[in-house]
């Protein structure tokens, strides 16, 4: 079963096509590699998924409803963008107390994710002080705020240094022996070929790939599979 | 809804800013109140009231109310402020409807303004108090100027709270929001008031000048409710503003992606 359906999608922005017809399924239960080179339509393609951006046309369903008519979206489905919406004047524990109010989740889960992500130090500092990994274990922290069984990461690894790297190695395969779905985007491909199951390769918002990771990748690498699909080779 | 209304409500009293705009209030209403009695006073200053009349007297306790400003700020910068620090991507994510979000925040910014208002008008109220202890032979207040300085704050507070955040929806740029307001308020709208004073009574100027009007018809500052709407209906036509700009912010500005 596709926990996430992408169909016809096409996000314009001006004249330009930042997604451009694009169809795919991710299926439940499985993690899925969401890759392609800067300026794909990666980062766009999950914005119309969670409903932040309207789509020009197409849909991009998760079990089979728009993400705005999920009720208690944070409770089906964890996010990290680009933008990570915490404001900086506030501290760590207040912006996800922010969060879990209007999800309806006790501050008490706000603590245990704090430590989740090993943040609990420096969850009473405000976040204009937060290093860029700082802010990216917070913004992991917000994902799995309601326990959800779908998350979406866009590059959730962006910042994080060769300790947080495993560190988010180890605790996206936590996440997904419970059965959850993950759909990630990442440019880190030799990590991707460790860490998931399906691949979705896109190039100019256009779909170039998608399957197992056996099936995209072959015999050879992630890294040569890509960069042969994308026309990025030497 | 609850779980929304306590989710804004933990934005408006964890930011700091809004702890500052409270202060600013205080400061405007009771240096408002605590100056007035030695312009009142001064045979020189052209007002030629003099403290002995009841009515300067309540004039100086109805400057008490001067800080309204900051209950707009405090609406724009509920909605805008998400814009500005970025926070919108997290708040519809979590409420991905965003009518109710709207909803949500005009309820808070209400209460937010209110709040401030009355906080502020208590202080100033205060301030006059004190200042006017300095000026033995001032008139005594009317018994009303103290319960009707107040109602006008509650009733201000919560109406320019919600115009704030409608006016911080339709225009998402903080800064522009607010020193669009503040030159609208002080600098547009008196000319406005002064080119055709027949329709500035329906201006947001008059309309806020006629919500505070406290029954207090002294053309000698300026104030003369006579020529402005009754407080009442006042009041409706600037929630009637509020009304329209949130309508335009739920067709336009709130339709628009979120980055
Ligand atoms: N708000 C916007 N307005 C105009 N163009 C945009 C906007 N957002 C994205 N784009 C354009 O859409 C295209 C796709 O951008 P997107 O951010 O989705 O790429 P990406 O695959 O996430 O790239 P990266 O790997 O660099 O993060 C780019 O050309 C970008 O310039
Ligand atoms: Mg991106």
């Amino acid at each position: 079963m596709a926990a996430i359906a992408i169909s016809g999608l096409v996000k314009t922005y001006g004249k330009q096509n930042a997604v451009d017809n694009l169809t795919a399924n991710i299926t439940k239960g499985r993690i899925t590699g969401f890759l392609g080179p800067n300026g794909a339509g990666k980062s766009t393609t999950l914005r119309c998924l969670v409903g932040l951006s309207a789509p020009t046309s197409g849909t991009a369903l998760i079990y089979d409803k728009p993400y705005r008519d999920l009720d208690n979206p944070l409770s089906k489905v964890g996010t990290v963008l680009d933008s990570r919406g915490f404001h900086s004047a506030l501290t760590g524990k207040q912006n996800l107390r922010v969060v879990a109010a209007a999800a309806g989740i006790p501050d008490s889960r706000v603590d245990e994710v704090l430590e989740m992500v090993e943040l609990k130090d420096a969850a009473g500092k405000r976040m204009k002080i937060y290093s860029l990994g700082m802010k990216q274990r917070l913004a992991l922290a917000g994902a799995i705020l309601g326990d959800p069984e779908i998350l979406i990461l866009d590059e959730p690894a962006n910042g994080l240094d060769p300790a947080g790297i495993a560190w988010l190695r180890k605790f996206l395969r936590r996440l997904a022996e419970g059965g959850r779905t993950i759909l990630v985007s990442s440019h880190q491909l030799a990590e991707m070929q460790n860490t998931v199951d399906d691949v979705i390769i896109i190039n100019k918002g256009k779909l170039i790939a998608s399957g197992s990771m056996k099936e995209v990748i072959g015999d050879g690498s992630l890294e040569d599979a890509f960069l042969a699909l994308t026309g990025g080779e030497l | 809804m609850g779980a929304l209304l306590k989710s804004e409500w933990r934005k408006l009293i964890y930011a700091r800013a809004h702890w500052g705009l409270l202060i600013g209030a205080i400061l405007v209403a009771g240096l408002g109140t605590a100056v007035s009695p030695v312009i009142l006073d001064n045979p020189d200053s052209g007002f030629g009231l003099g403290l002995e009349q009841t009515q300067s007297v309540d004039a100086v306790y109805a400057n008490a109310i001067s800080g309204y400003f900051f209950a707009i700020i405090i609406g724009i910068m509920l909605m805008s402020g998400e814009f500005r620090h970025g926070t919108a991507v997290a708040t519809f994510l979590t409420a991905p409807k965003r009518g109710t979000v709207l909803a949500t925040k005009l309820a808070i910014a209400a209460i937010g303004g209110m709040l401030v208002m009355v906080i502020a008008t208590a202080a100033g109220l205060t301030a006059g108090w004190i200042a006017l202890s300095f000026f033995p032979d001032a008139a005594s207040p009317t018994n009303e100027v103290f319960i009707n300085t107040l109602l006008a704050a509650v009733v201000s507070g919560a109406i320019l709270g919600i115009v704030g955040v409608a006016l911080g929806t339709l225009v998402r740029n903080q800064m522009l929001a607010i020193t669009g307001a503040l030159i609208y308020l002080f600098v547009i709208d008196p000319i406005l008031l002064a080119l055709a004073p027949d329709a500035g009574k329906y201006l947001p100027v008059g309309l806020i000048t006629a919500m505070l009007a406290l029954d207090i018809d002294a053309p000698e500052f300026g104030i003369d409710t006579s020529a402005y709407l009754p407080p009442l209906t006042a009041t409706l036509v600037l929630l009637g503003y509020g009304a329209v700009f949130a309508t335009l912010a739920i067709a336009t500005s709130l339709r628009r992606d979120i980055e």
